[in-house]
């Protein structure tokens, strides 16, 4: 996916903004606290997961998402993040 | 007018959740369970332990775990091994593994979802977080009876075998037990009592001279210099030598009578403020104790004192206190819970001791159950659980 393709989305930057702030989260909570539906939530994630900046951590039923962080990628935005929210 | 000087230097040595430096007359415990956990320290994935804590009220079995918990982290992590003590009232779940063992996933995984799980897949789920951050636990289960209770010799069963679910795996996660005595592990089912291996450390109660030291001890640390002399620390010991040699009561009995102290303006704690701390201690329910119930019981609780405080009668009846419950959930901005609740709550409080519950057939048709307070003065249980639900309020 180009870049301005993942980062045009406002629900995918605020899903960002969010794990980066809380570290570790699963799709429901995320679609709880950011006010959006699980089907959306979850799309969103799986985006993120396939560019490299989230990785998926499922234990038992439960899938949860955090910073990739062996990626170039995940660095960059959370660099990103940190700068802009300071 | 001149400022008042407080007898207090810090009183928050005296709080009930304080774990002080050392132990005094624990030594010996403290030493034993050094040993039976140190393969932690050596050869941590080899071998996991289980180890029975159990003694009476006031006996130290909290302090003890919490104390060696903070140290045996300590020595860890100065050997580079990655550990977590991780100490859980299993009252204060009411008995449930489920949010027990969520508790402790959540040392990790903060966001782990805490509903729709059941214990198994948490347990697993810790298993499976250990091994990711390749880290060692020992879980501490406190009032463990009352998970005995609740959840019978399944629960014990899955926490205990754990590891032979995960042969050829590490094993990282250890436990203590903590009872007040070991009639609840007799009603478990033989392969869940052979499972405990029954490492067991008893703690005997506190002798008078042992609590005048534990006392001693606190004053030093909660004190002003000179403020509690040795005569009023001689009486405290004897009062809670007298109650079962429970050092936890002594320490409260201190606090009291310093703030009695304080609020006489007397400059140190006399025998007299001793005396007045004792006799507004509620018989059959302490301070601590009073904390540790949720808000909804103390409501209801609340409403109890206050039908008692204001009717000559010896019962009453679960439908007049669910009446009074209502008043004071209005009082308090809280939304009252159903009948079916309110009679968990009545079963619960009789559990404690606090409440004593029957049920009595009706002269006309069904059955009703009706309540007493037998040991504890309403008024006072009244000015507590007010000042309680206050402060409770106030950090909201």
């Amino acid at each position: 996916m180009e870049l301005e393709a993942v980062f045009s989305s406002k629900s995918r930057m605020k899903i960002l903004k969010l794990i980066y702030k809380l570290g570790q989260l699963n799709v429901s909570d995320v679609a709880r606290r950011l006010k959006m539906n699980y089907a959306s939530t979850s799309e969103h994630l799986k985006v993120l997961e396939s560019e490299g900046i989230l990785q998926e951590r499922t234990y038992g039923r439960v899938r949860m998402y955090r910073f990739n962080e062996g990626s170039v990628k995940a660095k960059a935005v959370a660099a990103l993040i940190e700068a802009w929210e300071k | 007018m001149a400022p008042h000087q407080s007898v207090f230097k810090d009183e928050s040595k005296l709080d009930i959740n304080y774990i002080p430096q050392k132990l005094p007359h624990r030594e010996t415990q403290h030493r034993l369970l050094m040993e039976f956990f140190n393969f932690i320290l050596r050869c941590p994935e080899k071998m996991a332990q289980r180890v029975i804590l159990t003694g009476d009220v006031g006996t130290g079995k909290t302090a003890l775990a919490q104390h060696f918990g903070s140290n045996i982290t300590s020595e860890a992590n100065k050997r580079g091994i990655k550990f977590r003590y991780v100490h859980v009232n299993c009252r204060e779940y009411r008995g449930s593994l489920s949010p027990i063992l969520h508790r402790a996933v959540t040392f990790f995984r903060p966001n782990y979802p805490a509903r729709g799980y059941g214990a198994e897949e948490i347990l697993t789920t810790l298993m499976q977080v250990l091994d990711e951050e390749n880290a060692h636990m020992i879980l501490t289960l406190d009032e463990f009876d009352s998970l005995i209770e609740k959840e019978g010799s399944d629960a014990v069963y899955k926490l205990t075998r754990l590891q032979e679910m995960r042969q050829g795996k590490p094993q990282r996660l250890s436990f203590i037990f903590i009872m007040r005595d070991l009639k609840a592990v007799e009603q478990l089912d033989e392969s869940a009592k052979s499972t405990l291996q029954r490492t067991i450390i008893r703690l005997d109660r506190y002798d008078k001279e042992q609590l005048v030291d534990i006392l001693n001890d606190r004053v030093a640390m909660a004190f002003e210099l000179g403020a509690v002399p040795e005569d009023v620390v001689d009486l405290i010991a004897e009062l809670a030598f007298t109650e079962t040699g429970n050092a936890r009561f002594g320490i409260e009995l201190l606090w009291r009578a310093g703030k009695y102290a304080d609020a006489q303006e007397a400059g140190c704690v006399e025998p007299e403020c001793v005396r007045m701390a004792v006799s507004s201690i509620i018989p059959g329910l302490r301070r601590s104790e009073l904390s540790e119930l949720g808000l909804h019981e103390k409501l209801f609780l609340l409403a109890v004192a206050r039908y008692f405080k204001e009717n000559e009668q010896a019962y009453v009846s679960l439908s007049e206190v669910e009446k009074a419950y209502a008043v004071a959930c209005e009082e308090f901005g809280e939304t009252p819970n159903g009948h079916t609740q309110i009679w968990n709550y009545a079963q619960y409080l009789s559990k404690l001791g606090v409440l004593k519950t029957e049920v009595t057939t009706a002269q006309t048709r069904g059955r009703t159950t009706r309540l007493s307070l037998p040991t504890i003065p309403a008024g006072e249980l009244e000015k507590e659980l007010t000042a309680s639900l206050q402060a409770e309020k106030g950090r909201a």
